[in-house]
């Protein structure tokens, strides 16, 4: 363990900048889980078509970037209510349907996505040029943006969960559908807030990896896996426990490959979760 | 044997007797070569669907497969057992592991069975994918032989290295796979495991021990998970664990989608869903990057509008049928 | 043939049942009584083997079967009714006896491929075996009707013949008279009674029907928030002013 601190502190920086991306796909997961029910397992796509919206418009068209990104989780958004009013609502309830509705989806997404959009690789332009001098190492300015726009849409979403009614109707939702539904809440109303709200972060969440990242049609599938993984660990319906599941999965994806062989680095993470799964089945923070 | 029985047991001879001779009737290559993979994918189907008759969903079945393939083809190059070995203990490891793990799995609800084997799939393939010393790493496992000659007293030698003869080991093994799978089915087993289905708390207080019940279920269908590996290791003759594989994660939500499609509530189901699937597939390849689409639009289109699948249709035909029918006579009546 | 001793209870920081000690006799039919929520289906539970008490033990017939899971209970002769109808839903009437059957009909692996002549023999017992508990519970008209589709009473009296086929020693009851009319309430109770006098089967019957208890019980014991606050013949226990003040006292709290 003698590596230099700057080791440490770039590990520790790249997994906090992961690790807040991942919190923004767990998070629209445990919404979309708890309103509905649902797992939606094309949700990395809707994080990559994000992305490659972005690209679109600020590379050929010329847009500006933070415009770009706003467009695209504006666009994202729509594609969600309609993908929860035809697609998964008419499903909602049944446990192996809506597994079947999202596997398809995925297949139309990824190869659109490659008919679309081609297999080469590219990026979105960085979000900021060069880095800052932080405790003897260089930290690269656009992870910090990227982390400081991540964490400022967190928290608005979680200014709107404390201090909207919908948003106080939405908490209510994911900690008791049932109860929710006795008092007057509408469950359809939670459905499309649910996905309007996962989408609109999905996509903010590929466009900051983009940038930092390469854009490919198959980017989706790992964010989408650490995003199961997050809200498993931090307990289904648990929007804090997405939050902290998402930056300590961060931190060990950052951290632990500096340590340890690829081997234990990428075997570790899903261990743990089938222990926490088995010990305690709702997670750190859920309830059940 | 009554008539009925009589005409599906005839019925069933006549489609064995065609598949034995499709590598004579069909010369194509190729196609024997897509039909001997559909097998090992029905197999792979069929057996995950016997876990679903607890109304578990497991999304870990490659898992088991990834344990078969891999230690049939490292008996057979390692240790130097014969094929035919190799093969039934590659699925006794892949049933033992599997009946190990369901204890504690099994306790688990719906959802988190499905998550727990998904993560355990995912860590036996990314173990496979950077075990050097084991299974050749990222490079993968290479130049698995195939079985040794068989010499039939009076018949003769058949040698395996055509693609026609792995067919017929495939089909052999394959048939005698579902043979055991249905009869199992149709079983006080398969009543037992029905019971549990529906109330286990009752079935406990009947005497009916759930959680050994349920363990050997899923021990079972994780064996037969193994011997489709094995068989898919000696045809490929390599195996690689990357995550495009077919140890992937996809491929296990792919064996979802083939059931749904064929029909979850019927043996046959799964079945025509893989043939299905892949004739789609195959015709579908010529539009390249749009037959992952295709596939896609028809497990949606099956999954919203055909509940029951496609084995289901001929029944919703009839009361379509019968519903239409009532309408006219009353139309009639009234006229 | 049952003792309890220092059951105790506790979910989370609830005490559902405190330091209970309870002896059923051979043969008898015990009444378990007490306002809601005093903790009598905790205590069947524990019997049953739904889950394990915090502290104390479940002895039968001498044996320790504290920590037993439900199956082996079975084994041992133990059979429970549930309080909802508790049924296996796609089987049939026929079904759901032959299901419940289990415990004593051995079956082979070779008969999953082929029932040779001793298989079909025993099926052809276990058949008999069906009729005779049907026609006990009156439901041997019923055999080819699916369980959901009766009536709440026949459902009921199918709970009941399921738990017979078990061929039990010991039948735990949780409010098997509950949604039923005055014919059913006197056909039930008719019963479990010649369940006794005919077969030798002790019942554990949880009800809150007090009349229905006090025709049907030898013994009764009243539960209060978990505790045992009476113990006797019914008619003594009924009368006991302790008793009357519990229930009381919870129509005052539903108030």
């Amino acid at each position: 363990m003698d590596l230099p601190a700057q080791v440490w502190l770039q590990a520790v920086a790249n997994g906090f900048a992961i690790g807040w991306l991942y919190v923004l796909m767990a998070l629209g997961l445990t919404f979309m889980l708890s309103m509905m029910g649902i797992l939606q397992l094309a949700h990395g796509e809707i994080y990559m078509i994000g992305a490659y919206i972005v690209y679109y418009l600020s590379v050929p068209w010329g847009l500006d970037l933070y415009a770009a990104v706003f467009l695209s989780m504006v666009i994202m958004a729509v594609l969600g209510l309609f993908l929860e009013k035809f697609l998964f609502r008419p499903v909602q309830g049944q446990i192996l349907p809506p597994i079947i509705v999202s596997i398809g989806l995925t297949l139309i997404l990824t190869s659109g996505a490659v008919v679309g959009f081609g297999l080469f690789e590219r990026s979105i332009p960085r979000l900021a040029h060069g880095s800052f001098e932080f405790l003897g190492s260089a930290v690269p300015k656009d992870r910090i943006i990227a982390v400081v726009f991540a964490v400022a849409l967190l928290l608005l979403v979680y200014l709107f969960l404390k201090r909207s009614r919908y948003g106080q109707a939405m908490v209510a939702s994911a900690q008791n559908r049932e109860s929710a539904f006795l008092r007057g809440i509408d469950p359809n109303q939670m459905s499309r807030l649910a996905f309007l709200i996962a989408c609109a972060l999905a996509a903010a969440g590929g466009a900051l990896a983009g940038s930092i990242l390469e854009l490919t049609p198959f980017m989706g599938t790992q964010p989408l896996v650490k995003g199961v993984v997050i809200i498993v660990l931090g307990g289904m319906g648990s929007l804090l426990g997405a939050t902290v599941g998402g930056i300590i999965l961060g931190l060990l994806d950052g951290v632990l490959p500096v340590i340890f062989s690829p081997v234990i680095s990428s075997v570790a993470p899903l261990i743990i979760v089938i222990i926490v799964l088995l010990v305690r089945p709702q997670g750190l923070f859920g309830h059940e | 044997m009554n008539r009925n029985r009589l005409i599906d047991i005839s019925s069933i001879a006549a489609l064995v007797i065609i598949l034995f001779l499709v590598p004579v009737l069909i010369k194509n290559v190729y196609w024997v070569s897509v039909l001997a993979l559909v097998g090992i994918n029905i197999l792979l189907a069929s057996s995950l669907r016997t876990i679903k008759l607890l109304d578990h969903i497991s999304l870990g079945h490659v898992g088991f497969t990834l344990i078969g393939a891999y230690g049939s083809a490292l008996l057979v190059m390692k240790v130097g057992l014969p094929f035919w070995a190799a093969l039934v203990i590659a699925g006794l490891m892949a049933g033992v592991l599997a009946l190990a793990l369901g204890y504690p799995f099994l306790k688990v609800k719906g959802m988190y069975f499905a998550i727990l084997t998904l993560l355990t799939a995912e860590t036996l393939r990314l173990v496979a994918y950077h075990w050097k010393s084991l299974t050749g790493g990222t490079y993968g496992l290479t130049h698995i032989p195939p079985p040794n000659p068989l010499t039939i007293p009076g018949v003769g030698t058949i040698s395996f290295d055509a693609v026609h003869s792995y067919y017929y080991i495939i089909l052999v093994v394959v048939l005698l796979s579902l043979f055991i799978i249905y009869k199992l089915e149709h079983s006080h087993v398969s009543f037992k495991w029905q019971a549990i289905r529906d109330a286990d708390n009752l079935a406990q207080s009947v005497g009916i021990n759930v959680a050994w019940y349920k363990m050997v279920n899923f021990a079972i269908a994780c064996f037969f998970a193994g011997i489709a590996g094995a068989l898919f290791a000696h045809y490929q003759h390599n195996l690689s664990a990357d995550f495009t594989s077919r140890f992937g994660v996809w491929t296990s939500l792919y064996l979802l989608v083939y059931i749904v499609v064929g029909g979850e509530h019927k043996f046959a189901g799964p079945i025509i869903g893989t043939l299905i699937i892949t004739l789609v597939s195959e015709f579908a390849r010529p539009l390249g990057e749009y037959q992952p689409m295709i596939i896609g639009a028809l497990a949606i289109f099956v999954v919203l509008l055909l509940p029951g699948g496609i084995i289901g249709l001929p029944n919703r035909f009839k009361l379509w049928y019968r519903k239409l029918l009532k309408q006219t006579r009353r139309v009639q009546g009234s006229v | 043939m049952l003792e309890i001793r220092n059951l105790d209870k506790h979910f989370g920081g609830l005490a559902a049942v405190s330091d209970l000690d309870l002896d059923v006799s051979q043969g008898e039919i015990f009444g378990l009584i007490g306002p809601n929520g005093a903790g009598k289906t905790t205590v069947l539970n524990m019997i049953g083997g739904a889950f394990f008490p915090t502290r104390g033990k479940v002895i039968f017939k001498g044996e320790d079967i504290t920590r037993f899971p439900p199956y082996r209970r079975a084994q041992r002769g133990i059979a429970r009714v549930f309080q909802r109808n508790v049924l296996f839903r796609s089987f049939t009437v026929m079904e759901n006896l032959l299901a419940g059957f289990h415990l004593h009909s051995r079956k082979s692996t070779t008969e999953i491929f082929y029932k040779n002549a001793t298989a079909r023999n025993q099926e052809r017992v276990e058949h008999e075996k069906t009729m005779e508990i049907l026609k006990f519970v009156g439901l041997s008209e019923q055999t080819d009707e699916l369980a959901i589709n009766l009536p709440h009473g026949n459902q009921r009296a199918l709970c009941l013949a399921v738990a017979l086929a078990t061929e039990p020693e010991l039948l735990l009851l949780d409010e098997p008279l509950t949604g039923m009319n005055a014919e059913e309430i006197a056909t039930m109770m008719g019963m479990i009674r010649a369940l006794k006098d005919e077969r030798g089967i002790t019942s554990i019957v949880v009800e809150h029907n007090i009349r229905a208890v006090i025709g049907l019980c030898d013994r009764a014991v009243v539960l209060d928030y978990g505790r045992k606050i009476a113990e006797g013949s019914p008619k003594e226990v009924v009368e006991n002013p302790e008793v009357i003040e519990a229930y009381l006292g919870a129509e005052q709290d539903a108030i």
